[in-house]
């Protein structure tokens, strides 16, 4: 008989409809602000991010957000910006200290956050193995790169170099996607050619001694965006006083980083378990720059977006209305200039 | 009227997959979105939009290349191996420590020594996947030799079969093979969840596996869902392929034997 299936049918989606209806039974007061204690901070073994690494080795976020009923803070370090996004879309983690590319697709895809600050421009090396020649962008012809995967910000800046220098990305060299442990490692045993990462690993490599730097991204695209600091829009709607306090604490810790680079290297080494001689032989070499002001990073994020669009990795050309809430480090700077 | 117990069991399948397919749909829409999410409707459009642009046909042809280099040498290794141990008591004992260590590493931890012995190429893909399928089939080889039947091998060597290689091959082996098949299967099973690492690490732009890492850096989950539905639907066929061939061939002698 037929019957029966259709049976275990209606048992199954009766029983469907009942746990569903438990998990979206509306919730009492769902308009009213919750009254937060604990900021879930990520970031990743960068020294693009030492900001934030350096706000939490002195005790400033605790400190500063006291006053804002934060009693305690989290944080998570992730190898890449797309696990990260994937954290804040999961409801894990309310700031992030990201690449300025990672949030681009994310927030296509539905993430509901805006980058309120900067943190960091350029800071990327190509690297190519010690028995290569280099004297302009056509010797890289016929070799194959190791960069971070596509959609990522070294991805993007790469291909966009080698274009602007008539080298098809996809017909004249070969680049593979990868981490970044992955890459040293295929560079190490001679598998790809050269790299293209952020700092410290073009350190870390040339002090193994088998290959150097030949061209820095900030040669490739000038003044390049990279790192942001991306928060949710739950925290901008429910706890804009918290975003703004999140914003004087950056704005100090890269003030500090940049008066104290040795420090910062410290801090970095703490943090991450690079050697301090790596992280601080890093800091002199890198053409990176930290900043704090959103607008240095906002040309060049909307051209990521156009570039992303037109590879068809978003779906939606993304404005600076979608990404950006500017309003937020205005105002602190506004009331900085006062005081 | 009653309905045969094989258009019985086809309706209580088709009803159980479409059940599962509604409530997903259901629960899509009610959480409305897509990248925690997406819907069936949303996968089967990104299906389409894959099959139309030609690009799935050759991520899994790509993943069927390494598939059958990490098996075939999983094969070749695990069950001459396997019986190796379980027929020489002296071998057993001088490998099996080596084994019991290396079983355990899970085949992600091993992607830096494909890179660095076998490069960004298939045959490092196919090194992860061996590692994964290899252990279930050495493990049942090796099984399925240690119990063959005492009566079986006496009663060999009663009839002749005096030779190492006249026992295993003539007694031991047939009576393994049972065992050897499942392990197989389960080594199939291990190895093709490997695909997924095995993509991981920049061997290839294509590949089922790699695609979903890729898509999972853009965030995109509905084609994120899509591959993982076309890896589940593979393994699918493959498992039942391999059981019809194991039945219809490999263990037909068997028909009647057990059952």
């Amino acid at each position: 008989m037929i019957i029966q299936p259709l049976k275990i049918l209606a048992a199954i989606l009766i029983t469907g409809i009942i746990l569903l209806s438990g998990c979206t039974a509306p919730q009492e007061d769902e308009d009213e602000p919750t009254g937060l204690t604990e900021l879930s901070f990520g970031y990743q073994p960068s020294t693009h991010q030492i900001a934030y690494m350096a706000a939490d080795a002195n005790g400033w976020w605790l400190e500063d957000l006291a006053p804002y009923g934060i009693t305690s803070t989290k944080d998570y370090l992730f190898a890449t910006g797309a696990p990260e996004m994937q954290a804040m879309i999961a409801g894990e983690i309310d700031v992030a200290y990201v690449g300025s590319t990672p949030p681009l697709s994310a927030i296509d895809q539905g993430l509901e956050a805006k980058i309120v600050a900067g943190a960091q421009t350029q800071g990327s090396d190509l690297v190519l193995a010690n028995d290569l020649p280099y004297e302009s962008p056509q010797d890289l012809v016929g070799l194959t790169i190791a960069t971070f995967p596509p959609g990522t910000l070294q991805d993007t800046v790469l291909r966009k170099w080698l274009l602007d220098n008539d080298i098809d990305p996809k017909e004249n060299v070969t680049i593979k996607g990868m981490g970044g442990a992955e890459a040293i490692t295929s560079l190490a045993s001679g598998n790809v050619d050269a790299v293209f990462l952020p700092h410290p690993n073009p350190t870390v490599i040339e002090s193994e001694g088998y290959a150097r730097v030949v061209v820095q991204s900030g040669e490739m695209w000038p003044d390049h965006a990279c790192c942001v600091v991306l928060v949710t829009q739950e925290l901008i709607d429910e706890h804009p006083d918290i975003v703004e306090q999140i914003i004087r604490t950056h704005i100090k810790a890269t003030q500090y980083i940049i008066d104290n680079p040795d420090e910062a290297a410290q801090i970095f080494s703490d943090d991450i378990g690079v050697p301090h001689n790596i992280s601080s032989q890093s800091i002199q070499d890198w053409d990176g720059e930290w900043v704090s002001d959103p607008n240095i990073e906002l040309d060049t994020a909307l051209e990521y977006a156009k570039v992303q669009y037109d590879l068809g990795y978003t779906d939606k050309l993304l404005t600076q209305d979608d990404l950006f809430d500017l309003s937020f480090y205005n105002k602190v700077i506004a009331e900085m200039g006062e005081e | 009227m009653g309905q045969s117990p094989y258009i019985r069991r086809r309706i209580l399948e088709i009803t159980s997959v479409a059940s599962a397919i509604i409530i997903w749909e259901i629960i899509a829409r009610i959480i409305n979105k897509k990248y925690i999410l997406p819907s069936f409707t949303e996968v089967v459009t990104a299906f389409l939009k894959l099959v139309s642009g030609g690009e799935l046909y050759r991520d899994i042809i790509t993943s069927l290349n390494y598939f059958a280099i990490g098996m075939g040498v999983a094969i070749a290794v695990g069950i001459p191996l396997g019986i190796m141990m379980g027929w020489f008591k002296t071998f057993d004992k001088a490998v099996d420590p080596i084994i019991e260590v290396i079983r355990p590493i899970p085949p992600l931890a091993w992607i830096p020594f494909a890179i660095l012995w076998f490069g960004l190429t298939q045959y490092a893909a196919g090194f992860v996947i061996f590692l994964g399928a290899v252990f279930p089939i050495l493990v049942n080889t090796y099984t399925g030799f240690r119990n063959t039947p005492r009566v079986l091998v006496e009663s060999g060597k009663v009839l002749g079969c005096i030779k190492n290689r006249d026992l295993i091959f003539r007694i031991a082996l047939p009576a393994a093979l049972p065992s050897i098949a499942t392990g197989v299967r389960v080594g199939m099973g291990v190895g093709w969840m490997c695909v997924v690492a095995a993509e991981f690490f920049g061997v290839s732009t294509y590949g089922i596996g790699y695609k979903i890492w890729r898509w999972n850096d853009l965030h995109h989950m509905d084609m994120v869902l899509t591959y993982m539905l076309v890896l589940g639907l593979i393994a699918l066929v493959i498992d039942r392929l391999f059981r019809y061939i194991v039945q219809e061939w490999w263990l037909k002698w068997q028909t009647g034997v057990v059952v």
